[in-house]
């Protein structure tokens, strides 16, 4: 419902997440000093993150939280990785990729909410999927349920009925990239119970590519697209 | 022609022949090319009743493959070389002129090969950030194994793999791939001048895919990374009796080629073979 709200929830899975080999890795967790390792480092570090994020649902992550999780914290080996090394990651991650970095996949949220002071860089956004990618996700799932024009209510994408059962998939059409997304996540469809401040960067996307429109007041907006 | 002499009389007949196969030489080639048709198709026949009595074995039998391989190498017949005729023929139609690997297997056999080796160099270049170049033959196996490679190639190797399987009809064993067909899979590589080689670390296998050598310092250090999973300078002095200096400048030798990572964390720094990344992918 509101931002904060879904901001915080960090559900718990049915599954739980299985690390990729790299993560038994020691080495893993020191800065590597060569920049082509380094290179690949970063690229392995981005994409760990980026699956936590999704399999937890996270939307956006606190590094000063997650420095202790094992994420951040091998505990059978007894590394981690400290803070500076993670902002570090965040800052690769959220750099583009023709500038050498992660294509995009973190921004930093700098807000007043946020720890003040120097501790600025602590809450990121992980664009597991981009608000881009979010926005063809939406278009797809419009397309497949034939609701072009209709009007749908923000919330009702978030938490309504139809993007919660999997069941729902089978009435629809089939196009690959639906399936794949029912499949993929089983509690239903990938953006339901989306970040709200995500799903309407999503939207913002779509509105400037002229595909739909938002109004309404903040918190219960409503959207078509078309 | 000539007379046919003896003796002496024989390097009269050569230069003779030279000069004949000058003004012959369209005769001589005509002959010539007809006589070996004729071996070669006697030849053919051979390997042909040969291949296709066994021909379900050598596609399903790695041990078998790489026999018969050999024996193709032993005659002087080149599996891969063979196969390459098939394109060129492909396209007139098939007829007989049509490499017998494709008569017999369909293209199989030859797919095989270039589908292994297209895939392990696939996997040395999106690896080669993390391991320097240097990949184990075994590591090179599972991935190909599984179809596996990382990132952009991941779908398409996997379609290949299951439209490989389907056409070789495979029952879907783990051994299918040995590390003989990786071998020689790399081995097809080396006319492309691409630098893939094959070195011999201790008892290990590698596939170097930048073309550099390793030092015998080197060699020895990866050797015992091998043993032991990881390196630090103190252990090179204790184990090898180097002197500190020489252990390090090996280790920093290794690092900048990107074959080990560093590991900052312990009481002292330790240096780790990136070869166990590989069962991940990134």
């Amino acid at each position: 419902m509101s931002a904060s709200t879904a901001a915080t929830a960090a559900p718990a899975s049915s599954t739980s997440f299985v690390f990729p080999s790299t993560y038994n890795f020691p080495a893993f967790f020191t800065p590597q000093p060569n920049s082509t390792t380094r290179q690949s480092q970063l690229r392995k570090w981005s994409s760990l993150i980026q699956s936590w994020c999704r399999h937890h649902r996270i939307y956006r992550l606190s590094i000063i939280e997650a420095i202790d999780s094992p994420l951040f914290h091998n505990a059978t080996l007894r590394k981690r990785l400290d803070l500076a090394e993670a902002r570090t990651i965040v800052d690769w991650m959220a750099k583009k990729e023709e500038e050498g970095g992660g294509g995009q996949r973190a921004e930093w949220i700098e807000g007043p909410s946020a720890n003040s002071g120097a501790k600025s860089k602590n809450l990121a956004w992980i664009w597991w999927r981009r608000p881009d990618e979010w926005a063809d996700v939406l278009v797809d799932w419009i397309d497949a349920t034939g609701q072009r024009g209709v009007v749908l209510t923000v919330f009702e994408l978030v938490q309504g009925e139809a993007t919660v059962s999997q069941g729902r998939c089978s009435v629809l059409r089939f196009d690959y990239v639906f399936t794949q997304i029912c499949q993929a996540n089983s509690r239903g469809l990938e953006f339901h119970g989306m970040d709200h401040d995500v799903m309407m960067k999503a939207l913002n996307v779509l509105v400037k590519r002229g595909k739909a429109s938002v109004f309404g007041n903040e918190g219960e907006e409503g959207v078509k697209i078309f | 022609m000539s007379r046919r002499g003896v003796g002496l009389g024989t390097f009269a007949n050569r230069t003779q022949a030279s000069q004949s196969f000058a003004t012959h030489g369209a005769n001589l080639r005509s002959t010539h090319l007809a006589s070996l048709q004729t071996q070669l198709s006697v030849f053919q026949s051979l390997l042909h009743t040969f291949a296709l009595e066994h021909s379900s074995t050598i596609k399903s039998n790695p041990t078998f493959r790489a026999e018969f391989a050999r024996m193709c190498n032993t005659i002087g017949v080149d599996p891969l070389a063979a196969s390459n005729v098939k394109g060129k023929n492909g396209r007139r139609g098939v007829g007989e002129g049509g490499s017998f690997w494709t008569q017999i297997m369909g293209g199989d056999m030859n797919d095989f090969y270039f589908e292994v080796a297209v895939r392990v160099v696939e996997l040395c270049r999106d690896t080669r950030d993390e391991n320097g170049g240097l990949i184990g033959v075994e590591e090179c196996q599972k991935r190909v194994r599984k179809g596996k490679a990382i990132g952009s190639g991941l779908e398409v190797s996997e379609y290949a793999l299951l439209g490989w399987k389907r056409n070789c009809n495979h029952q879907v064993h783990t051994d299918t791939f040995r590390r003989d067909d990786i071998l020689r899979a790399v081995k097809s590589l080396e006319p492309l001048g691409s630098g893939f080689s094959i070195v011999h670390v201790g008892s290990k296998k590698y596939i170097r895919s930048i073309p550099k050598e390793l030092n015998t310092d080197q060699a020895t250090v990866l050797e015992v990374i091998q043993v032991l999973g990881y390196v630090s300078v103190s252990m090179l002095k204790l184990n090898l009796n180097w002197e500190k200096a020489r252990a390090q400048t090996v280790i920093d030798d290794l690092l900048a080629d990107g074959l080990v990572w560093l590991d900052a964390q312990g009481p002292e720094n330790e240096y780790w073979s990136p070869q166990n990344l590989l069962d991940d992918s990134g």
